[in-house]
C-alpha cells in the first residue's frame, strides 16, 4: 500500500513544483513561512498524520491560486514525537531560526501549553488547530477547532431528551476529561438530569471490566464517553463484547479518533457525536473537498476534523493576511477585533469571534449505525464560542494569556 | 598550577595528562567565544542542552562510580521543577529571588532524594531492584501529577494543573544595575556553561578524593568494603543525595527556562532519557558522560529535525550499534582509541 | 449478593490474567536470565499483529493465535543469536540495545504498516449474572493465564531442558563443564520468553485497540509483577499476580483506575523494600 502512496505523493510534489515554477515570475517576493508542529511519530501520529496533510493540501492550493498577497506559502513541518521538551525546543526553532512568520500546530492541551509562553515572547501568531476543552484567552493564540459550548450545549440537551436524564460520565483522567466532565455536569444540573457515575481512568490504561461493571451497577440512561487515546480507545470494544449496549455521546468519538472504522461492528453502534467535520458530511463544499484530499492522500484512512482544521486554517490565516495586508501579529488582530475574519469553509462559512479568539462553527449531531455508517440526525446550524466571552475574557481590551475553566474563572 | 590539577586527577577520571589538559582549555575557549561566532538562537538552544549533562554527570556519580543504578532521576528532576513553580509564583518572585527559588526546589528535591534514599539504602535494596523502586517512584509521581487538574490541586496561588503542566512561573533573572536581566539566549548560555564547568570540576575533585575512592570501591565489592570498616550506607546515601541534586538542579533550570513543568517530564520515557544518555557515553567516567550526552543530545535534535518519520529509527540503530561496537560506552571507547593512536604516533 | 461476588472474582480474574500474561515472558527473559528488556513491548506487539493478519486472511482465531505466539518467539531466538547474547556479561547495557531495538520497531511498524489497524473484535459473546453481563473472552483469558502457570512449572521441573536451563541460569560456567550446551540454552530461553509475550499479544489482540505503540500499555504491569515476584519464577509470578491482582481490583473498585495504578507502584516500592529479594526469595527462604 505504502508504494501507491508514495508515488501519488511525488505525483502530487511534481505538479505543485510545476504549478509553482509556472507561477515564479509573480512569486519574486520572499514567502511566507509557516512553521508546523506535528506529531508524525510515536502514539498520536494516527491524529497528528492528517493535519500535516492537511496544512500541506491547503498550501498546496493556496500556492497554485497565487499565494497570499503574491507571496507564496513555505511549510517547514518538524516532529516533536509527542515530548513537551520538543515542542518547546522546535517551537523556539521556528521562530528564532527559521523566523516564521506564523505557527500552527500541537495536538495536545499539555502540547499547546508547553509553546504558549515562547510564543507570547514574539510578535507571531499561533494557531490552535484542534477541538479541545475551552478557554485559552490568549491575545497570540487563534484557536480554530471546536470548543465545549458547541460541542456539548447541542449534544447534551438531546441526549437528555431522546434517551432520558440519567448519565454515567467516563473520562480521560487530565484535563481535557476533567472539564469536560465538569461541562456535562453543569449542563445536567441545568437539564434537571442526574450524573449517575462519574470515573475518571488514568491515560495508557487499555482494560475496563470493572468500569463497565460500574456502568451497569448504576444503570443510567446513556454513557458520555471521554476517553481519550488509543488504549482507552479499547473501551468500545471490551464492552461490546460484554453486551453493554446503552447509548452513548462524546464530543470526541468518530469524527476525531474514527473509532468506527477501527473497530468492527457493532461496537461503535448508538455512539452520538456532534461535530464541525467528519467525513461522512456530503454538502457540495464538503464533497468537493474531499475529492481533491483523496486525490493527494489516497491512502488516508479517515479525513478527520483535525485535518480539516489544519486545511482551514491555512485558509484563515490567508484571509488575515490579505485584510490587515500585513503579516504581524497585532494587524492580523486588528481585523480579528472587527469581526469580519470570516472565510467560507467545506463545512459552511466560519468566523473568529473578537472576544476569544475562538472559532464559530457550523455543527451537526451525527449518530453511528449498527453497521457503523453515520448518519447526520441534527443540524444545529452556526454556533459561536460564546463561554469566554461570558465569562469576561475580551481580548479586544485586555490578554490575560490564561486559561479558564468552569471552577476556575477570571477575578472580576 | 599543579597543586589544583593533582586533586582534578587521579586514576578515577580518564584523561589526567597535559594533553587532555590542553585540549579541555582548548574546548573551554571555544565555548567562551562560541556566542561571538554564532547566531543567537543556538546559542540558546547549547545552552538548553547543557541543562541536561548536569543529569547525566549526577546519575554517572551514583550509576558509574558508586554501582547505584537509579531508573528515577526524572522524579528529582520534576519534584524540583514543581518547587520552583511553586516558590516562585507564590512570592511572585523576580530579579534575584529567583535564584533563590531555584535553590528552593533543588534543596527540596534533595531532601526527598535523602528520604527516599534512606528507605532504600538502610533498607539493603541494591543492584536493578534500586532501578525498579526508583523507577516506580518517578511514574507513581507522573501518575499523581497527572491527574491534578482541578482547581483544587494548588499550593497558594500555584495550580498544579494536571497533564497539561504548571505554567505562569518566571524565568530566572539576574539583577543588574537597576535592572533585572532575563537569563536567556547568551546570558543563559554562560551560566550554564560555568555551572557545568563547576560542577564538572567538582565531581572530578570528589571521586579523586579519598571519598571517591571510598565509592568505586563500594561499586566492586560492597561486603570487602564494609569489612575494611567503612560505612557503606552512609556513602552511598550521600552520593544519592548529591546526583539526585544534580538532576534537581536540571529540573528547575529546565522549567525556568521554558516557564513549564509536565507530569510527561517524569512518565516514560523521559524516566529512561538519562540511563541511555550515560550508557551511551561511558559511564564510568565524568568527562565521557559530559561529552557523550552532550553529543548525543545534539545528534538526536538534529535528527529529529531533518529526518522527520525515520528519526527515531535511526536513533535506535545508533543505540543500537554503539552497544555491539564500542561496548564500554561510545566516548571512552572513542577515547581509547585516540589514546593508542596518540601513544602509536608518539612512540 | 452473589452477583456481585461472582462480580468481584471475576474482575480479580481479569487483572489476575493481565499480569501473569504481560510478566510470564519477561519472567524468564528478565527475572531468570536477567535482561533488562526494553523491547518486550513490541514481542506483544509482534503476537498481536501477526494474529490480526493470519486472522484477516481466513485463518481460524485460536490458530492465528498459536502463529502469532511462535512467530514472536522466532523473532526472539533470532534476535538472540545476533544482539542479545553479545551482552549477557553486561545486562545493564542490554537496556540500551533493547531500547534502541524498540524505537526502530515501533516507528518502523508505523511507517511500514499505517498508524492503525482495524480490529477484529472479540469473539466468544456473553453471559449473564444477576444484572451484569460479561464477555465470555475474558475466562478463556484467565484460563490460559493458569494454564501458562502450569505450563511453565511442567517445563521447568519436569523437562530434561528446563533442568538444564536452570542450571545455565544459576552457574553457567558449571553447566557447561557438565555438558549443558549454555549458548543453546540461553537462546531457547530467550525465544521462550518472547513466544509467551507473544502469547500474551495474540490473547490480547481481539479486545484491543490496534496501533505500532500497543505493547507498551503491558510494559509496567509486566515489570511489576516480576520485580515482585522475585528471581524464582516458579515460586514467585502465581503469588505476585495474586497480591497485585488483589490490591488492583480493590483500589480500582472503590477508589478508582488512578488510584490502582498508583497503588500499584507504591505496593512494589514496599514490597522490594520488605523482601529485597522479592516474594519468591521470601518463600524459599521461609521453606529452608
Amino acid at each position: 500500500m505504502g508504494k501507491s502512496g508514495r508515488t501519488a505523493t511525488l505525483c502530487g510534489a511534481a505538479i505543485a513544483a510545476s504549478l509553482a515554477m509556472a507561477a515564479a515570475p509573480a512569486m519574486a517576493q520572499q514567502p511566507i513561512k509557516v512553521g508546523l508542529l506535528e506529531d508524525v511519530s510515536g502514539d498520536i501520529a494516527l491524529m497528528g498524520k492528517p493535519k500535516l496533510n492537511g496544512s500541506q493540501l491547503a498550501a498546496e492550493e493556496i500556492n497554485a491560486a497565487g499565494g497570499i498577497m503574491g507571496r507564496k506559502i513555505e511549510l517547514i513541518h518538524l516532529d516533536p514525537q509527542m515530548d513537551n521538551a520538543r515542542y518547546q525546543e522546535f517551537a523556539r526553532r521556528l521562530l528564532q531560526r527559521d523566523k516564521v512568520d506564523v505557527l500552527i500546530g500541537g495536538i495536545t492541551s499539555a502540547s499547546r501549553e508547553a509553546i504558549r509562553p515562547i510564543v507570547n515572547r514574539t510578535d507571531v501568531p499561533y494557531f490552535y488547530t484542534n477541538q479541545y476543552e475551552g478557554g485559552v484567552c490568549d491575545a497570540s493564540t487563534i484557536s480554530i477547532g471546536a470548543v465545549p459550548e458547541q460541542q456539548f450545549s447541542t449534544l447534551i440537551p438531546w441526549m437528555t431528551e431522546t434517551f432520558g436524564k440519567k448519565v454515567y460520565t467516563i473520562a480521560a483522567d487530565y484535563n481535557f476529561g476533567q472539564i469536560s466532565a465538569e461541562w456535562t455536569r453543569d449542563l445536567m444540573k441545568k437539564l434537571g438530569g442526574q450524573v449517575v457515575g462519574e470515573e475518571f481512568i488514568p491515560l495508557g490504561v487499555s482494560q475496563f471490566g470493572q468500569t463497565i461493571q460500574n456502568i451497569q451497577r448504576a444503570n443510567p440512561d446513556w454513557i458520555m464517553t471521554l476517553n481519550v487515546g488509543a488504549s482507552q480507545d479499547s473501551f468500545f470494544e471490551q464492552a461490546a463484547a460484554a453486551k453493554l449496549s446503552i447509548p452513548m455521546g462524546s464530543s470526541i468519538k468518530v469524527m476525531l479518533g474514527f473509532e468506527h472504522k477501527r473497530f468492527p461492528p457493532p461496537a461503535l453502534a448508538k455512539m452520538h457525536a456532534t461535530a464541525n467535520w467528519f467525513e461522512e458530511i456530503d454538502t457540495p463544499a464538503a464533497t468537493d473537498f474531499k475529492k481533491r484530499w483523496r486525490a493527494k492522500f489516497p491512502n488516508e484512512a479517515y479525513i478527520n476534523d483535525m485535518g480539516y482544521n489544519a486545511y482551514t486554517a491555512l485558509f484563515m490565516y490567508k484571509t488575515l493576511v490579505e485584510k490587515a495586508k500585513s503579516t504581524k501579529k497585532a494587524d492580523l488582530r486588528k481585523v480579528i477585533a472587527t469581526g469580519e475574519a470570516c472565510i467560507d469553509a467545506p463545512e459552511g462559512k466560519i468566523c473568529i469571534d473578537p472576544k476569544s479568539q475562538h472559532t464559530s462553527h457550523h455543527m451537526r449531531l451525527i449518530g453511528v449505525n449498527p453497521d457503523h455508517s453515520v448518519r447526520v440526525i441534527k443540524d444545529f446550524g452556526l454556533i459561536k464560542p460564546y463561554w469566554l466571552g461570558e465569562i469576561g475574557c475580551d481580548l479586544t481590551k485586555k490578554d490575560p494569556k490564561e486559561q479558564y475553566t468552569p471552577t476556575s474563572l477570571p477575578k472580576k | 598550577m599543579t597543586p589544583m590539577l593533582n586533586v582534578l586527577n587521579g586514576p578515577q577520571t580518564l584523561g589526567n595528562g597535559r594533553f587532555f589538559w590542553t585540549g579541555f582549555v582548548l574546548v573551554l575557549m571555544f565555548a567562551l567565544g562560541y556566542p561571538a561566532i554564532s547566531d543567537p538562537y543556538d546559542v540558546g538552544n547549547i545552552a538548553y542542552l547543557l541543562l541536561s549533562t548536569l543529569t547525566a554527570l549526577g546519575l554517572s556519580l551514583m550509576w558509574g562510580y558508586a554501582g547505584m543504578f537509579s531508573f528515577g532521576q526524572t522524579a528529582f528532576f520534576g519534584v524540583a521543577g514543581y518547587t520552583y513553580g511553586v516558590i516562585s509564583i507564590n512570592l511572585g518572585a523576580s530579579g534575584g529571588l529567583t535564584f533563590l527559588c531555584l535553590l528552593g526546589g533543588v534543596a527540596v528535591a534533595a531532601l526527598f532524594a535523602a528520604l527516599l534514599g534512606y528507605f532504600l539504602i538502610y533498607g539493603r535494596v541494591s543492584g536493578v531492584f534500586f532501578g525498579i523502586v526508583t523507577f516506580a517512584t518517578t511514574l507513581a509521581l507522573a501518575a499523581f501529577f497527572g491527574q491534578t487538574a482541578g482547581p483544587e490541586w494548588a499550593i497558594g496561588k500555584a495550580r498544579f494543573n494536571g497533564f497539561n503542566g504548571m505554567i505562569g512561573m518566571p524565568p530566572l533573572e539576574l539583577p543588574w544595575l537597576d535592572d533585572n536581566i532575563v537569563l536567556e539566549g547568551i546570558a543563559l548560555y554562560y551560566f550554564v556553561l560555568c555551572l557545568v564547568l563547576v560542577v564538572y570540576l567538582g565531581l572530578r575533585i570528589l571521586v579523586n578524593s579519598r571519598f571517591g575512592n571510598v565509592l568505586v570501591a563500594i561499586r566492586e565489592d560492597p561486603l570487602r568494603t564494609e569489612l575494611l570498616g567503612y560505612d557503606v550506607r552512609k556513602y552511598q546515601l550521600i552520593t544519592f543525595v548529591v546526583g539526585s541534586a544534580l538532576a534537581a538542579l536540571s529540573g528547575g533550570l529546565y522549567t525556568a527556562w521554558g516557564q513549564f513543568i509536565p507530569p510527561a517530564s517524569m512518565g516514560l520515557p523521559a524516566a529512561a532519557m538519562p540511563i541511555i544518555w550515560v550508557a551511551f557515553s561511558g559511564r564510568q567516567d565524568l568527562t565521557a558522560t559530559l561529552v557523550g550526552t552532550f553529543l548525543l543530545l545534539l545528534v538526536f535534535q538534529t535528527i529529529t529535525v531533518y529526518s522527520q518519520q525515520y528519526a527515531l529509527i535511526l536513533m535506535g540503530f545508533l543505540l543500537l550499534i554503539t552497544v555491539l561496537l564500542v561496548p564500554s560506552g561510545f566516548v571512552i571507547g572513542v577515547g581509547r582509541l585516540l589514546g593508542r593512536l596518540g601513544r602509536g604516533v608518539t612512540s | 449478593m452473589f452477583a456481585e461476588i461472582f462480580s468481584i472474582a471475576f474482575q480479580f480474574a481479569d487483572v489476575f490474567a493481565f499480569l501473569i500474561l504481560a510478566a510470564a515472558g519477561l519472567a524468564i527473559i528478565f527475572g531468570m536470565m536477567g535482561i533488562i528488556n526494553m523491547a518486550h513491548g513490541e514481542f506483544i506487539t509482534c503476537g498481536i499483529y501477526v494474529t490480526v493478519i493470519c486472522v484477516q486472511h481466513g485463518v481460524p482465531l485460536p490458530l492465528a493465535q498459536a502463529i502469532g505466539a511462535l512467530s514472536a518467539g522466532l523473532v526472539g531466538i533470532v534476535l538472540e543469536r545476533t544482539i542479545i547474547r553479545h551482552l549477557y556479561h553486561r545486562p545493564l547495557d542490554s537496556i540500551l540495545a533493547t531500547w534502541g531495538i524498540s524505537l526502530m520497531v515501533t516507528q518502523g511498524m508505523l511507517i511500514v504498516l499505517g498508524s492503525s489497524w482495524q480490529g477484529i473484535g472479540t469473539p466468544l459473546g456473553s453471559f449473564a449474572v444477576g444484572g451484569y453481563t460479561f464477555s465470555t473472552y475474558r475466562l478463556v483469558l484467565f484460563g490460559a493465564a493458569v494454564g501458562v502457570l502450569i505450563g511453565l512449572y511442567l517445563i521447568y521441573m519436569r523437562t530434561n531442558y528446563g533442568v538444564m536451563a536452570r542450571a545455565t541460569m544459576q552457574n553457567a560456567d558449571m553447566a557447561r563443564a557438565l555438558g549443558v550446551r549454555t549458548q543453546r540454552m540461553y537462546a531457547i530461553s530467550f525465544g521462550l520468553g518472547a513466544a509467551l509475550a507473544g502469547l500474551c499479544g495474540a490473547l490480547y489482540a481481539p479486545t484491543m485497540t490496534l496501533i505500532p505503540t500497543m505493547g507498551i500499555t503491558f510494559i509496567i504491569e509486566s515489570f511489576v509483577t516480576v520485580v515482585v515476584g522475585g528471581a524464582n519464577v516458579l515460586l514467585g509470578t502465581a503469588p505476585a499476580g495474586i497480591l497485585l491482582g488483589v490490591v488492583r481490583t480493590i483500589l480500582n473498585a472503590w477508589y478508582g483506575q488512578i488510584a490502582g495504578q498508583i497503588g500499584l507502584l507504591i505496593t512494589v516500592i514496599i514490597v522490594i523494600r520488605m523482601l529485597p529479594e522479592g516474594v519468591s526469595g521470601w518463600l524459599s527462604r521461609r521453606g529452608g
